[in-house]
């Protein structure tokens, strides 16, 4: 095992956000196998607050086949779309958000 | 086998995607879906208006360019344009047209504004069983208007979860349109995302299938972008629907020549209720961006709403400061940071007072004021909830017309 290198996470991994009524889902995938098993391990539900401080209460789901992670940021959008302040409303770039987060990478996944 | 196309990802989508689907190729069933948890508040609106309104207008647009060319070609239409009045567009189609009513729960949720269970595939396999060339709904989930036309298709029982399953997740993958083949992908520099053609899939008896799209179109159909669209608003991996509950950490992706292979989907019985999509109008609300440029973003900020605070009072305000801004900026952009503020209130006159105030402010706040937008007179906002009843308190029904 070599070192970690300090990379944006959407170097190696890709995501889709959305609403569902006042709650964002964010699903995060990666391209092998190797890669999955990284993420599983490091994007913990404490990592993923971590990295998006606005989130709240996060539930975490996990969907080995297709190498990846959903998450549901719940109560993240108020009262939903048509209500919210929030500067995203629908949740639409929060996995953009996420993906610009630079984080401690495994060289061997890049 | 049958090939059925989307054209449609939301009202508002490409208009001339229903004429690209048809003319692109071959296809038994193209759909499209209209409505969001949103677009339901702004068809109610429209009610509220003229009574014979609520369905996506787009739609009708699309059919009086393209109708003709579906019926000569044999291909069926099946959509949920028909928003909070399916009747009314089915009599507007020059065509044998069926329609699905029965989601209209308003009766029930009188508070509401609209009131719509999700129904499921059945009433339109229903409709296409009894021959009809388009069927038009209200609110069924957006993943039916697959599920119904490969049902009918194939003859499939109501308890053949795994292929209900199978078709689910089709549907699924279809209903957001070109976000299946290449629209807003986290690597789209890897594609040519010009203009993404809109997805296909073709379901085989078992409910497993293959997703492409025209040849010629733009975009791409990769285990990538189909994992991406499979990840949109979903929650616990039992993804619950009214016709089955299909499991999606059963679904496995293969790359194929001309797309992806969706195969080993597993179903199980859906629950006793369904979902019902509320809308009631929380008030009113308005908004302004004052631009905050140079020295001293902070106190500008505070300034500004300071003077605001006291002309129409705290409540019901919402701040945010975005530093936009950098030091020694060699452009006026840069140089610039945004404060948004939002009033939400059940006073409609003080969500129209708020852009008095706000403008009253303009020769006399902060150093360089002005704003991205004057504000408007406000206006009404929606409040979204989901509610749950049995079954049995819905009575879905398919009419031919």
């Amino acid at each position: 095992m070599s070192g970690a290198v300090k990379r944006a996470l959407g170097t190696i991994a890709g995501a889709r956000s959305g609403d569902k009524g006042g709650d964002a889902n964010l699903g995060v995938w990666v391209r092998s196998q190797e890669a999955y098993e990284w993420l599983n391990g490091f994007l913990t539900t404490e990592k993923l607050k971590e990295l998006l401080p606005e989130a709240g209460e996060v539930s975490r789901y996990e969907l080995p086949n297709l190498r990846a992670l959903n998450f549901v940021l719940h109560g993240l959008l108020g009262d939903g779309v048509a209500s919210s302040t929030r500067f995203d409303p629908q949740a639409k770039a929060l996995g953009e958000w996420l993906r610009g987060r630079e984080v401690e990478i495994p060289e061997e996944l890049l | 086998m049958i090939r059925i196309g989307n054209a449609s990802g939301f009202y508002g989508d490409r208009l001339s995607a229903m004429r690209e689907q048809l003319e692109g190729g071959h296809l038994d069933v193209l759909t499209g879906d209209y409505l969001a948890e949103l677009t339901m508040l702004i068809l109610g609106r429209d009610r509220m208006k003229d009574s014979g309104l609520g369905y996506a207008k787009t739609f009708l647009r699309q059919m009086e360019d393209c109708l003709a060319l579906a019926l000569d070609q044999g291909v069926k239409i099946v959509v949920n344009a028909g928003g909070l009045n399916p009747e009314g567009l089915a009599r507007k189609l020059d065509a044998k047209v069926g329609y699905v009513t029965g989601d209209d729960l308003k009766a029930r949720f009188p508070e509401a504004l609209t009131a719509n269970a999700y129904l499921g595939a059945w009433e339109i396999a229903e409709c296409l069983n009894q021959g009809a060339q388009v069927v038009v709904t209200g609110r069924v989930t957006d993943a039916s208007l697959v599920v119904g036309p490969a049902a009918a298709h194939f003859g499939w029982a109501r308890d053949d979860w795994d292929r209900l399953a199978g078709a689910t997740v089709a549907g699924h993958v279809l209903e957001c349109g070109t976000q299946a083949t290449g629209g807003n992908y986290s690597f789209f520099t890897e594609i040519d995302a010009t203009r993404p053609g809109f997805p296909i899939a073709e379901i085989d008896e078992d409910g497993s299938c293959l997703i492409t799209k025209h040849a010629g179109t733009g975009g791409a159909v990769t285990v990538d972008t189909v994992t991406a669209q499979l990840l949109y608003e979903i929650g616990a991996p039992e993804y619950l629907g009214p016709d089955v509950t299909t499991h999606f950490d059963t679904i496995r992706l293969t790359s194929d020549e001309r797309g992806v292979r969706i195969s080993g989907t597993k179903g199980s019985p859906p629950p006793d209720t369904l979902k019902v999509c509320l809308n009631t109008l929380g008030g009113f609300r308005n908004s302004t961006t004052f631009v905050l440029t140079g020295l001293d973003v902070g106190a500008k900020a505070e300034l500004v709403k300071r003077q605001l605070h006291d002309a129409i009072g705290e409540e019901s305000l919402t701040w945010t400061l975005a530093r936009t801004d950098h030091a020694d900026a060699d452009t006026e952009e840069r140089a610039s940071a945004l404060l948004h503020v939002t009033i939400k209130t059940a006073d409609p006159k003080r969500a129209k007072g708020f852009s008095r105030a706000a403008i009253e402010l303009a020769l006399a706040s902060y150093p360089g004021f002005h704003v991205t937008a004057p504000p408007s007179d406000g206006t009404p906002f929606g409040v979204y909830k989901a509610a749950y009843v049995h079954r049995d308190e819905v009575s879905a029904k398919a009419v031919l017309l």
